[in-house]
């Protein structure tokens, strides 16, 4: 059973936690070109590395940041938005 | 006081000592939650729980819990409960509606029943009974935390009411495998 | 060890053929070098020898061929698609598929079982209506059946799924086939071998170079390679090939498990889909039960395997079937599906020059084989796409013309 540690909660296994993909800087839609638009909507890195990532404890609903390495599926650190870099 | 499960609970004074389950879905609840919130509860007097995850007994009966940083549930003497339902709210409160399905759960076998249901072992509530967990309990997110006295800890539950039946039921079929069953409130210790 | 045996351990030739020739050596120089030595490219390098006249092609394969998700899908066939380029596409490849053990003069076990997707919800029921109503437009039998017919093809179905899930109605689509998975990448290798295409075998692919927006060749383990026309054929590792070229795309990885129960009697004819209850299982010739369930939920470029998966998916196999319960899962195991959002593959010609993609194949690609395979080397061969793929261009996306397809996926991802 996988553990992942909620910044909230503690460590609990994987299958209490829900993924919603890497954290992506939002580009402003007013200014930016519909390509610049198209590639925030659809385009991923799909490629392996440690990633930011948002995860939510869904038993308390607590959202929050994990830095995993999505090759070895480590997660090297999980932190509320906000309070780490 | 039998909101959820079907089945009269069985006044069964053997079921508690063994293995007993408690229906409390019908007692007065309030949920609020948002960054105003530990501020209007305090000036509405209502005593705060100094931790995420942690609960207090209200002196009035009842409890108050806090469930992660800004939410707060509260249940029990029904005056007070109505009171803070009531009550005007201020900036950055947000209601939450309860209508949990709640249940208790005492007895001498009832380690051996969540142990079944659930990846977190609860004796860990023996060295910190303040503590509220927030995980999944067979596959529903559930609240839970630890009243009574040591010797004889009753486990109380909540989890989103449209799940009750299914909970109550989960559980009343391993209790009775264990020897226990269902129980009326007031045989709860 | 007995003599006969030592005797063919020892023997320098070898008694019989092998499925393709090994080289020793790459040469300096290919028309095309097809990156990924699974089913898709060992497929087109088939076709762009046997209908484009194609054959100084080198397939290079970082482990050994087949090893990837073309050893590791739950091998069935079927083209009960949503959108009418999906099920224009995915016909033409069960065409293919009915010819190509006589094509190979080679077995691949293609046994016609009929296919059920299960219906547990009067939602689900309602696109198996649309599905139904596109395929039969296309000349694809399918058609929504009751829960009786259900029963009838597998009578060991409990119909209520222990009361959680109870069956309404399937699409049934009686075209829907197995077949032996490794023999496919055999197949298509020895016949792309025998038209002088190379299969290069521990062969990684380091570099892709590019200059003035064309390729021109590619760096591997072993040596430089010249070539101008590049495809990628390689699944979970795209992402991967795609940073050297520099092309983004929406693929975003995630594990897809399955697993075979021990080999016991033969019961279960059909192959069976349910997506309430996130199941696919056939039973094989050697009498296992191959099962597969959902995506895993996250991202992970890799191919382990968790036990949440085995517990899940058994405990829903005995909501279908509660008579399994004393039946031993033997192995589990995991591919990386490259997934699109619009569970549509990605094919056809790319920003790059010379770069052609064969990817997003995520949970479908096994069935597309051999339809892959023809109509990548058309592209290949003449820079044109085939009017097959021309619904699963990369432009969609920047466009915003996705080709839904999730309403056809085997079960709700």
């Amino acid at each position: 059973m996988k553990i992942m540690t909620c910044p909230i909660n503690g460590p609990r296994p994987v299958s209490e936690f829900f993924y919603w993909g890497e954290m992506r800087p939002m580009p402003d839609p007013d200014t930016c070109s519909d390509d610049a638009w198209a590639d925030y909507v659809f385009n991923r890195n799909g490629a392996p590395g440690v990633k930011k990532e948002w995860w939510c404890h869904t038993a308390s609903n607590t959202w929050f940041v994990a830095v995993r390495d999505t090759e070895k599926d480590q997660v090297l650190r999980t932190y509320l938005y906000g309070e780490q870099p | 006081m039998n909101a959820v499960t079907s089945a009269r609970p069985v006044s069964d004074v053997a079921h508690a000592t063994c293995l007993g389950i408690a229906d409390l879905s019908a007692r007065a609840r309030a949920g609020a939650k948002g960054p105003g919130t530990a501020a209007w509860l305090a000036g509405l007097g209502l005593p705060l729980p100094a931790r995420p995850n942690s609960w207090l007994a209200l002196p009035e009966g009842g409890l108050i819990a806090r469930l992660g940083n800004t939410e707060y549930l509260i249940e029990g003497n029904a005056a007070l409960v109505e009171s803070v339902l009531r009550a005007p709210r201020a900036a950055g409160v947000y209601p939450v509606l309860r209508q949990d399905a709640a249940f208790a759960l005492c007895g001498s076998r009832v380690n051996e029943l969540l142990l079944q249901v659930c990846n977190v072992d609860f004796r860990c509530l023996a060295a910190d009974p303040a503590l509220v967990l927030l995980t999944s309990m067979a596959g529903v997110g559930v609240t839970v935390l630890r009243s009574g006295d040591i010797a004889n800890p009753v486990f109380r539950l909540w989890c989103d009411g449209t799940y009750g039946h299914y909970l109550a039921t989960t559980l009343l079929e391993i209790a009775g495998e264990l020897g226990g069953g269902g129980i009326a409130p007031d045989l709860l210790p | 060890m007995p003599w006969r045996l030592l005797r063919f351990a020892t023997a320098k030739q070898h008694p019989e053929p092998r499925m393709f020739t090994a080289h020793a050596e790459l040469k300096k120089s290919y028309d095309v070098v097809i990156i990924g030595g699974g089913g898709h490219g060992l497929s087109a390098a088939y076709y762009l020898g046997r209908d484009h006249g194609i054959t100084n092609v080198a397939v290079l394969e970082k482990g050994y061929i087949g090893g990837g998700n073309t050893g590791r899908n739950t091998t069935i066939i079927r083209s009960n698609y949503l959108t009418p380029e999906g099920v224009k596409f995915y016909d033409e490849s069960v065409r293919l598929w009915q010819d190509l053990s006589t094509e190979f003069d080679l077995n691949l076990f293609y046994a016609n079982r009929g296919h059920f997707t299960l219906a547990h919800t009067d939602s689900a029921l309602r696109t198996m209506r649309w599905r139904a109503e596109v395929n039969k437009h296309y000349g694809v039998d399918s058609e929504v059946v009751g829960p009786d017919f259900v029963k009838q093809a597998a009578p060991m179905i409990d119909l209520s799924c222990g009361g959680h899930a109870p069956i309404l109605g399937a699409l049934y689509h009686a075209p829907g086939s197995v077949a032996r998975h490794d023999a496919v990448a055999w197949g298509y290798g020895k016949g792309a071998d025998l038209r002088g295409a190379e299969i290069h075998q521990q062969t990684e692919v380091l570099g892709i170079v590019v200059k003035g927006g064309k390729v021109c060749g590619v760096q591997t383990s072993r040596g430089f390679i010249e070539t101008n026309k590049v495809l990628c054929a390689v699944a979970g590792f795209t992402p991967r090939i795609l940073e050297m070229v520099d092309i983004k795309t929406p693929l975003y990885i995630h594990p897809l498990q399955a697993m075979v129960s021990e080999p016991i009697k033969p019961w279960l004819d059909p192959i069976l889909v349910s997506g309430s209850l996130h199941i696919y299982i056939s039973q094989s010739a050697r009498g296992e039960l191959v099962m597969g369930a959902s995506l895993d939920p996250y991202e992970v470029q890799s191919t382990r395997s968790t036990l949440d998966f085995v517990e899940g998916l058994s405990a829903h196999m005995l909501d279908m079937f509660p008579f399994l319960s004393h039946v031993k899962v033997m192995r589990q195991w995991a591919g990386m599906a490259d997934m699109t959002p619009d569970f549509a593959p990605i094919m056809g010609k790319t920003p790059v020059e010379g770069f052609y993609l064969d990817a997003g194949w995520g949970t479908w690609g096994f069935k597309a084989t051999p339809v892959c395979g023809k109509t990548m080397a058309h592209t290949v061969a003449t820079d044109t796409p085939h009017p097959l793929i021309h619904g699963f261009s990369l432009d969609r996306f920047r466009n915003y013309a996705l080709t839904g397809e999730k309403g056809a996926a085997s079960v709700g991802h």
